[in-house]
């Protein structure tokens, strides 16, 4: 167990810069998700803080030990990686205690510890089998079981769920979250799939072209993204945005106005005439005939029914697509004009730059 | 009955389905009928036969072998070529293919510089010809004009020097470390190729189980490219035992010193078309020939019953 601490981290490829003075702090026994779009420099993170990959500059401090120089199995992490990576000329047992031996684990050490993993994540059967005798889920399994009898300070998984069946993948993240649990252990975790950050964090960073965008519980990052990256990120299906502008100020009430919804006010705060703002409106928050600042009028182009809800397409006036979620049996039929209404937390305003401002 | 393999073939008139395999499989079956298992045959077939003085042939059944086998006068030369032929595939093993991986181990660490300069660089003395290398080597080595003495002096290990391809004591091994220098390049290219496969994620995970470049590669990679060193070990059996071009290019026909780099390719060629005052004698060269090819014979099926089938191909 053990906080991990990453200070102006960076990474370049020659001209390229993979990530970007990248600063967080990981509090003790806690479960950070790392997630953004594929090339966004999280798996890059991921393998500098392994050690696995060098930095461009910064610090990076395990138990508040600086291990800039440290080799990996010299950090106190131990990894859990995408293809499993597992040896496949060593049966379960092997490839459990292979590393140990390298680090001078005594014996019967090793068997207790393997025994103690075994049990854990239901390996007893299988010590003797090979890798190619198991399933994608076992495999997983006997992944997770090499990185645990190593009693790592900080437990690295580099998208474990990735080559499972869907099924699969959400037996193991509940699992993944009660071995969290169980071990208390400290844990960063790459992922590009949104459901298991939501589901498995205990705070989310993401992040964007080698930057991160921003760090926080899952929740914070829903209700209150703090730029247009964020707030476009998470959720599916994805925020819809509006253009807007400042229509004018008075008494401390600033005029947002647009063309694709009825103008409503907010706080004025810094905002000038004439700024530049986004509206955000998550499909899920935009319901018929509510009460709330927010309206926008669509033409129904198309329903998708999910069961427990349906994804209606809408044009709006100028000609773009907005989706909204309606509930319940009864959904728009195509052709057929609605009004959709949200409640004033549910929508957010971003300024030209694309950050946050309080509604 | 068994199951047909394809709907297709069974509802197809017979007369069409013997012209569509004749068509795919008739052009590879003539070939390799005519240029390879036809030869086979008559060397075999010739090798039951002697000639008499005038030319006239008459079959003599085993005769041949049990002179070959029998006959101190055939007998002594063909186990001398022989056991010289054994030495040679030695020193390839020994030499050639654990330079060969190491050099691939070498090219595949992380972080190499120059891969592709270094691999063509190694690889280039297997494109010449055997006998540029042969003539080459010959010219180094010559104690009269040849540089290896004049190389040595230079730093200081004048003394070493010896007319190596003259000595009965070092000709053969020194005609073998020719070869091997020659022909490094085919193990290194195939376990290189071998080790490329490897994911890179698996030396990831043995990094951080704490392994160094070394040990990842007793431990990992070697036990990985096993099938495909035992696949270059055939090879340079198969190679060995039909080498003939460097020793005749180098030595001659009559392989000396005294015989002493007397291979059986050399062996069959003096025996087959005769040189000097031998007279060519057709058909012990077929003799000579269907032994050498019971030889591989036995040598590729004890590798493929007691090394091939304990070895396991991995999939990652």
């Amino acid at each position: 167990m053990a906080n991990l601490r990453i200070e102006h981290l960076n990474k370049r490829y020659g001209a390229t810069t993979v990530l970007n003075d990248v600063n967080l702090s990981i509090g003790d026994g806690e479960f950070v998700v790392l997630v953004g779009p594929s090339g966004c420099g999280k798996s890059t993170l991921l393998r500098m803080i392994a050690g696995l990959d060098g930095a461009s500059g910064g610090d990076i401090h395990i138990a508040d030990k600086l291990v800039n120089t440290l080799a990996p199995a010299e950090r106190g992490i131990a990894m859990v990686f995408q293809s499993y990576a597992l040896y496949p000329h060593m049966n379960v047992r092997k490839n459990m205690t292979f590393g140990l031996k390298f680090t001078g684990v005594p014996p019967t050490e090793r068997e207790r510890r393997v025994a103690k993993a075994a049990r854990m994540l239901r390996l007893e059967e299988l010590l003797e089998r090979y890798p190619r005798d198991l399933s994608g889920g076992q495999r997983q399994r006997v992944a997770i079981g090499r990185a645990i009898v190593r009693e790592p300070a900080v437990f690295l998984f580099d998208e474990p769920l990735s080559n499972l069946d869907a099924a699969l993948r959400v037996s193991t993240r509940v699992e993944i979250a009660n071995l969290h649990r169980l071990l208390k252990s400290t844990i960063v975790y790459v992922t590009h799939d949104q459901v298991e950050a939501m589901t498995l964090a205990d705070r989310i960073v993401v992040m964007n072209k080698g930057c991160i965008e921003q760090v926080g519980k899952p929740l914070d990052l829903y209700y209150e993204p703090a730029n247009l990256f964020v707030a476009g990120f998470i959720g599916s299906p994805a925020m819809n945005f509006f253009e807007a502008e400042v229509g004018g100020i008075e008494g401390g009430r600033a005029r947002v106005a647009g063309t694709a919804f009825r103008n409503f006010d907010m706080p004025a705060a810094s905002l000038k005439v004439g700024d530049a703002l986004t509206v955000g409106v998550r499909p899920e928050h935009l319901v018929r005939g509510g009460a709330g600042p927010f309206l926008a009028e669509g033409i129904v182009e198309l329903v998708e029914r999910l069961g427990e809800a349906s994804f209606a397409y809408l044009r709006r006036v100028d000609g773009r697509i907005f989706v909204a979620e309606v509930r319940g049996r009864q959904t728009p039929a195509p052709g057929e004009t609605v009004t959709l209404v949200a409640a004033s937390p549910d929508v957010h305003v971003f300024d030209a730059l694309g950050l946050r401002v309080a509604t | 009955m068994p199951e047909p393999l394809s709907n297709i073939t069974v509802q197809m008139p017979r007369a069409k389905l013997a012209g569509l395999l004749l068509f795919f499989l008739g052009p590879a079956v003539a070939i390799y009928s005519l240029f390879s298992i036809y030869p086979l045959v008559a060397t075999m077939a010739l090798s039951t036969y002697t000639s008499d003085p005038s030319g006239a042939r008459s079959f003599v059944g085993l005769a041949n072998f049990e002179t070959l086998l029998g006959d101190a006068l055939w007998s002594k030369p063909f186990w001398n070529a022989l056991g010289n032929n054994l030495i040679f595939f030695a020193v390839h093993m020994c030499v050639q293919n654990p330079i060969g991986i190491a050099l691939a181990g070498l090219l595949s660490l992380p972080g190499v510089r120059l891969k592709g300069f270094y691999r063509t660089v190694m690889f280039l003395p297997t494109m010449l010809s055997v006998v540029i290398v042969g003539f080459s080597w010959n010219l180094i080595l010559s104690p009269l004009w040849g540089v290896a003495a004049g190389a040595l002096k230079a730093v200081g290990l004048g003394s070493l020097f010896a007319p190596w391809l003259g000595l009965e004591s070092s000709a053969l091994v020194t005609l073998s470390l020719m070869s091997v220098w020659q022909f490094v390049g085919i193990p290194m290219m195939l376990i290189y190729a071998a080790l490329l496969n490897i994911p890179e994620e698996l030396i990831d995970a043995a990094r951080v189980d704490g392994l160094g470049q070394f040990r990842i590669f007793f431990h990992i990679k070697l036990p990985l490219v096993l099938p495909t060193i035992s696949l270059v070990s055939v090879l340079t059996f198969v190679a060995n035992f039909n080498a003939f071009d460097l020793i005749y290019s180098v030595k001659g026909a009559l392989a000396g010193p005294n015989f002493t780099t007397d291979i059986l390719g050399t062996f069959f060629y003096r025996t087959f078309f005769g040189n000097q005052l031998q007279l060519g004698n057709p058909t012990m060269g077929a003799a000579v020939a269907t032994v050498m090819f019971f030889i591989i014979l036995l040598g590729l099926c004890l590798y493929l019953f007691l090394v091939q089938r304990r070895i396991r191909r991995y999939a990652f």
